[in-house]
């Protein structure tokens, strides 16, 4: 986790808040216009025209024909907002416990599957929707309620999780918790192979697909804003909770020396389980935004979904809560860069030479955190 | 004491070597065959039907072929899908392959589904002489050139009665092409061998009748974000969708996503690996599709319309209380083919197992011989493919399977009459 040394005053977090958001944005404009370009040049040279050519129209055109591929950007880096999204937040749970007590743990994948399960559960089996819902206040409550109904349980589950099957291996060598957490991962898996069987099952995609606001020759899919919104208001929620209470406080002294904060009075086992039940919280989100998503939920979701989001927290610098963040967006951001080229069968490629390129030069990540002797 | 303790030992290994004898000295009467199919997770909607077509023939030719008793008996079904995975292993493939050469008792064996597990049985069943028929592998590579050569070190011991995807991709193509009359298309595979393949044998197809392929993209079964995939795909506007794979590695995943973006008007076609039974059937394309499966069309490599399809059909029906989909004909005829080729093997009155076991494999590929099967007149050639050269093309009817939804038969397109 990183351990700002924090003024305490407000001004100057404000100004890092408007610093980091105009970063942001900056950095999403730049990857629309380079869509943008890309995509104009790809239609170029499926066209036929010379590379050159097309190189120059790429740079320079801004007619009509230029701008109708600036609707289809924007429809993609929409989409790429909102898969970065949900990487992000189950890389903030790999990312938070592995700086709490420098545990991978390879189980939280699956907790991010049993959260979308849950959502599966609460959406079509409770209340047995299956389409879109155009009734906005009942629409509200159900995603609320797949919200409420998924994070805590999801929490909850992954707290159990550290206590019985963690906290006694805690001083253990570091490779016992660690293979400990993919024996939880099977449990977890086939867990629910028991229970759901192991092919697709239906997820109610309850939010309607066809809100669209129309942009251009294409249309931006409101599910898409509102995923992102919900995944901000709550990165943004989980930020200021370590940043301002007393908890968060503790979590981030523990972070630094779990013997010293425990000195001082921290509650070494109530801040870890605290830090379990906040990424298990966070996972949940991020399997009832899934489900809306794609439609589907499967046992073995965690562990695809999970693999990226692992690689998210590393390419941020593991450890680092910004940094999962900023690799969950950046390998959305890759692999809609290749879907969108219809370069789909080379986004794993990307997202992993990406991955190696930034380990070689920064072995840390790039937001970086000084890990110490740690795995 | 001790001697009677020694007696009974005696006794017993006396017992047991008798017993060992008994199993494979003299002439044999009673027989099995084998199934090999993938039976948990998503294909286990594409096996079942085979596994009660195989099951239906075998009780109407009263269980028994040239003076032979044989059986399927529960432990002869062997299952090469993972749980862990919920899809299909060439390896544990190969693993039960090894187990039923070693039972000198199985004629023959009916499967694999995948092609990919086929190529990692064949070098075993080759190598033992064991008679295999699949019901469904269409990936030419598995009898034609070098790469079928490959994995075989003894003569031939396979046949199929689908056709191949060098055929199965083109009648879609064409059928797109002409019947649809769809001239442009967004081919997506699963980078796999049986998806990449036969969307490579459609574009080609395609192209060639004169139509336009906008783009052919893969994406791995471990593809997250099919939306942004299928974004890009509404943007070159295709009149028509062709998806190479089968339902585990994306298919309804692919059509879900396309809804979404607006392309779900289109028609979506997809070879056999979608056409894996009704709205009804557990993991089916058509189940997890639902209504939106309104423009889907899937092809499979044999016969949808038979001269006896009609009894057939009444015969499942009667035998299982459900209807027959997918290849359970194909299955029928696989079991018709191998009992077949038994009564002719035990003409000879072979004096042991393992000569039965070669005169089976003998009479199975025999080019010469004309099979009369349930879907038709089948010769097989020197490499072991079918002569029927029939890819029957399948469009969504939402009345079927009790308002579920399911595949109905719509045409079948003949290359041999071209």
């Amino acid at each position: 986790m990183t351990v700002t040394v924090s003024t305490g005053s407000s001004s100057s977090s404000l100004a890092r808040g408007l610093r980091v958001t105009g970063m942001a944005v900056a950095a999403v404009l730049v990857y629309l216009i380079v869509l943008w370009r890309c995509l104009l040049l790809a239609g170029e040279l499926t066209a036929g025209n010379s590379l050159a050519g097309a190189l120059f129209s790429a740079l320079t055109r801004y007619d009509e024909v230029g701008n109708a591929f600036l609707a289809q950007a924007l429809q993609q880096t929409v989409n790429a907002l909102s898969i970065g999204s949900i990487y992000a937040l189950i890389a903030l749970g790999y990312t938070m416990v592995y700086g709490i007590i420098e545990l991978i743990n390879f189980a939280h994948g699956d907790i991010f599957m049993i959260g979308a399960f849950l959502s599966v559960v609460f959406t079509g089996g409770i209340f047995g929707q299956h389409e879109g819902v155009h009734n906005i206040p009942f629409l509200a409550f159900l995603l609320l309620g797949a919200l409420l109904f998924a994070m805590p349980l999801v929490g909850l589950i992954n707290v159990t999780i550290e206590r019985l099957v963690y906290r006694p291996l805690r001083h253990a060598p570091r490779l016992a918790p660690l293979i400990t957490a993919i024996g939880v991962s099977f449990i977890l898996q086939n867990i629910v192979l028991i229970i759901a069987g192991s092919g697709d099952r239906t997820a109610a995609q309850v939010f309607p697909l066809d809100w669209q606001i129309p942009f251009g020759g294409a249309s931006i899919s409101v599910l898409s804003i509102f995923i992102f919104a919900l995944s901000l208001g709550l990165m943004l929620a989980l930020q200021n909770f370590i940043r301002r209470s007393r908890m968060g406080r503790a979590m981030r002294a523990t972070a630094q020396d779990q013997s010293a904060a425990s000195l001082m009075g921290v509650d070494l086992n109530q801040t870890i389980a605290l830090t379990f039940l906040l990424g298990g919280m966070l996972a949940g989100a991020a399997g009832v935004a899934w489900g809306l998503r794609f439609g589907f939920v499967k046992f073995d979701l965690g562990f695809n979904s999970g693999l990226k989001a692992f690689t998210a927290a590393v390419l941020g610098g593991i450890g680092n809560i910004s940094g999962a963040v900023l690799g969950g967006f950046i390998i959305g951001f890759i692999e809609n860069f290749a879907s969108a080229l219809g370069y789909s069968r080379w986004s794993e490629f990307l997202v992993f030479m990406v991955l190696t390129f930034v380990l070689v030069f920064k072995p840390s990540g790039i937001l970086g955190q000084l890990t110490g002797d740690r795995a | 004491m001790k001697f009677a303790k020694l007696a009974v030992i005696g006794a017993a290994l006396t017992l047991a070597v008798g017993a060992c004898g008994g199993a494979t000295s003299g002439a044999p009467t009673a027989i099995k065959i084998a199934i090999e199919l993938p039976l948990q997770g998503s294909e286990k909607a594409a096996s079942d039907p085979i596994i009660k077509g195989i099951r239906l023939a075998l009780k109407q030719a009263g269980g028994a072929a040239g003076g032979y008793t044989i059986t399927i008996p529960d432990s002869a079904i062997f299952d090469d899908a993972l749980a862990s995975s919920g899809a299909h292993d060439p390896q544990t493939g190969a693993n039960n392959m090894t187990k039923i050469v070693s039972d000198e008792t199985y004629m023959a064996v009916i499967g694999p589904l995948n092609s990919s597990v086929a190529k990692a049985q064949i070098p075993i069943s080759n190598a033992s002489g064991l008679t295999q028929c699949s019901p469904a592998n269409t990936n030419p590579d598995l009898t034609k050139g070098d790469p079928a050569k490959a994995i075989r070190t003894k003569p031939n011991n396979y046949v199929r009665v689908v056709t191949t995807d060098d055929i199965q991709g083109p009648a879609a193509a064409l059928y797109i092409y002409s019947t649809l009359g769809k001239k442009s298309v967004y081919i997506i595979d699963d980078t796999e061998t049986f998806g990449k393949g036969v969307a490579d044998a459609f574009e080609k197809a395609f192209t060639g009748a004169g139509g336009k392929v906008v783009k052919h993209d893969g994406a791995p079964k471990t593809t997250q974000d099919y939306v942004s995939i299928m974004t890009a795909a509404k943007a070159l506007n295709p009149e028509s969708i062709y998806f190479g794979g089968v339902t585990a590695t994306g298919g309804a995943r692919i059509l879900l996503a396309a809804a979404q973006v607006g392309l779900g008007d289109v028609p979506f076609v997809g070879p056999d690996g979608i056409n894996d039974g009704s709205g009804a059937t557990k993991d089916s394309y058509l189940n997890l599709a639902g209504a939106k499966a309104a423009n889907s069309f899937s092809t499979l490599a044999g016969p949808g319309t038979f001269d006896g399809k009609a009894k057939f059909d009444a015969d499942y029906k009667t035998e299982y209380g459900i209807d027959a989909t997918g290849y359970a004909g194909q299955g029928f005829a696989c079991a018709q083919i191998i009992l077949d080729a038994i009564g002719r093997a035990g003409a000879a009155k072979p004096g042991s197992y393992a000569a039965l076991k070669e005169e089976v494999r003998k009479a199975t590929i025999d080019t010469s011989h004309t099979y009369k099967t349930i879907v038709g007149d089948v010769t097989f050639d020197a490499n072991g493919d079918t002569s029927q050269l029939i890819v029957s093309i399948y469009s969504f009817d939402p009345a079927g399977a009790d308002a579920k939804g399911d595949w109905k038969f719509d045409t079948q397109v003949d290359a041999a009459k071209k």
